[in-house]
């Protein structure tokens, strides 16, 4: 998987070349709400996020019930040659996302989730996964989970979601 | 060998809107009988499609994307028409590849009252529709809706948008398909602490939205600017936030009895897509609850969707997580057919 830097730097072009500088305003500045966190995150909190991702988990990446996977619906990557992170084989990641706030309960604070979709192949059916905590609906899109993220890829198929942390949730 | 002709149309008949969820290319309407409880034939709908029906019903139209080598290659995003009585295509209109993919309802294509325009909703996430020619199959214009999504029609030329202040955008269309003027209503809910759903739930003079915490937002499209009827509830104090509206089609309502069908479960935030474990039912007039039926509890999954028949002998179908379809009096909340599997992923379903 590409950086994230990387993802929404190419997310920001392509979209510009596509859309309005009025609707590139009133709508893709809160769908990337969450990706201009990470390069605003001091340095000590990127490496609580990274931190948070490693710790002893009540459930694995695999499973639904993982803490991060909190507003996620589809197929978990983890369950298709993938990871919680990084997208299988041969498909390529959205650059554009929804947005969850989910609660670890490992260090007991909140993290700020980019969910991307991995794109480009068709659905991977394995370990489906649908939760919808804090989740809106499409008029809402930075928080909707509904919209078909792959939409701006080249190949807009849907294979399987991911969840990234961005930084810690402040209250 | 031979074709079979459908029989003559019947209120009884339902369009059951598969979502093949676990290989998304491959959206399905199914159409099926809820009198002799057959499969009647099928329209294909390719990848995310949104689907509806013409004013007159003799007419399908599928706003759907193809990959040119099947999951990927070139992306081709139109509109099919389907004629209803033989299940055959009936022309296409090739769009910009703006299309939105999202979970079946019914604002993602739609007719105007008089059948004279196709609306298709357009998110990239930027937000705008597109103004078609169903009778010469053509695109007819682009709508910018400033960030509002999905289009609600209203009357022969009016089409309204959802916004995340709450509000609802509506653009007002001259006989080309453009726009001749746009208002913005004030916020109907508030999509902060109370969202609706945006499946919306035909009644009389527009549409009746749900809210999360089961508010009934009832919208009156029929003027120059929706008009909001007082809000009420479909919980007691006591219930609000315990017991709540959740699925993917989370309402009907058979207009002439006045009655609202609502899959019901108990749960919090977050479980708004959960599904009912019972349906309840509502006196549009009155508001009062008439009845709660427990599906759950008679052995079927939590129900998706549910669409109720127009006719006086009226059907509720309902359609689970388990792809199963079960068939009710609407009347008596007697179960009169359970279909153990039709389709996938059954999200949504509409009238003939």
């Amino acid at each position: 998987m590409r950086s994230l830097d990387q993802i929404f730097e190419h997310s920001s072009r392509s979209l510009a070349r596509r859309t309005s500088r009025r609707s590139l305003l009133g709508t893709l500045g809160q769908v990337l709400t969450g990706a201009a966190l990470l390069p605003l995150l001091p340095i000590d909190r990127a490496s609580r996020a990274q931190a948070a991702e490693g710790k002893p988990k009540a459930s694995g990446p695999e499973s639904c019930d993982y803490w991060k996977y909190c507003a996620i619906d589809g197929f978990l990557c983890s369950c298709c040659g993938g990871s919680s992170t990084s997208c299988p084989p041969g498909a390529a990641p959205s650059p554009i996302t929804w947005i969850g706030t989910c609660h670890n309960p490992g260090d007991g604070r909140d993290y700020i989730i980019s969910y991307n979709d991995c794109c480009g192949k068709t659905s991977c059916g394995n370990c489906e996964c649908n939760r919808n905590e804090r989740e809106k609906p499409p008029y809402r899109p930075s928080r909707n989970n509904d919209l078909n993220w792959c939409m701006a890829n080249a190949d807009a198929n849907y294979h399987c979601s991911v969840s990234v942390i961005l930084g810690v949730a402040e209250k | 060998m031979s074709v079979e002709k459908l029989p003559p149309k019947s209120p009884h008949w339902v369009y059951l809107f598969d979502a093949a969820f676990d290989n998304e290319i491959d959206y399905r309407v199914r159409l099926y009988d809820g009198d002799t409880y057959r499969h009647l034939g099928q329209i294909d709908a390719g990848f995310t499609a949104q689907f509806n029906l013409s004013p007159d019903g003799s007419k399908t139209a599928v706003a759907t994307t193809y990959f040119s080598r099947g999951s990927r290659g070139t992306r081709t995003d139109l509109v099919e028409f389907t004629d209803n009585a033989t299940l055959s295509p009936a022309g296409e209109i090739v769009l910009p590849n703006k299309r939105v993919m999202t979970a079946p309802n019914l604002f993602g294509v739609a007719y105007s009252e008089d059948g004279h325009f196709v609306y298709a909703s357009y998110v990239t996430p930027a937000a705008s529709f597109g103004v078609l020619d169903p009778t010469h199959l053509k695109v007819l214009s682009e709508i910018d809706t400033a960030g509002c999504v999905l289009v609600i029609p209203s009357g022969p030329n009016r089409v309204s948008s959802m916004c995340e202040s709450g509000r609802l955008l509506t653009v007002t269309l001259d006989a080309d398909g453009h726009e001749s003027a746009r208002t913005m209503s004030e916020p109907f809910f508030n999509p902060d602490t109370d969202p609706v759903f945006v499946q919306g739930i035909p009644i009389d003079k527009g549409y009746a939205f749900l809210s999360f915490l089961g508010e009934v937002h009832e919208v009156d499209f029929s003027g120059e600017k929706p008009a909001f009827a007082p809000v009420w509830s479909l919980v007691t104090a006591a219930e609000k936030g315990h017991w709540r509206p959740g699925a993917e089609q989370v309402g009907t309502i058979h207009r002439k009895l006045g009655r609202l069908y609502v899959p019901m479960h108990e749960g919090g935030e977050g479980t708004h897509k959960d599904g009912g474990t019972e349906i309840w039912v509502f006196d549009m007039a009155t508001h009062k609850r008439l009845a709660r039926w427990p599906v759950h509890a008679s052995g079927l999954k939590n129900v998706l969707a549910v669409q109720v028949s127009q006719d006086p002998a009226p059907l509720l179908f309902a359609a689970t997580a388990d792809s199963e379809v079960a068939i009710f009096d609407a009347l008596t909340g007697q179960m009169k057919h359970l279909e153990k599997h039709l389709g996938q992923t059954p999200w949504m379903m509409l009238n003939p």
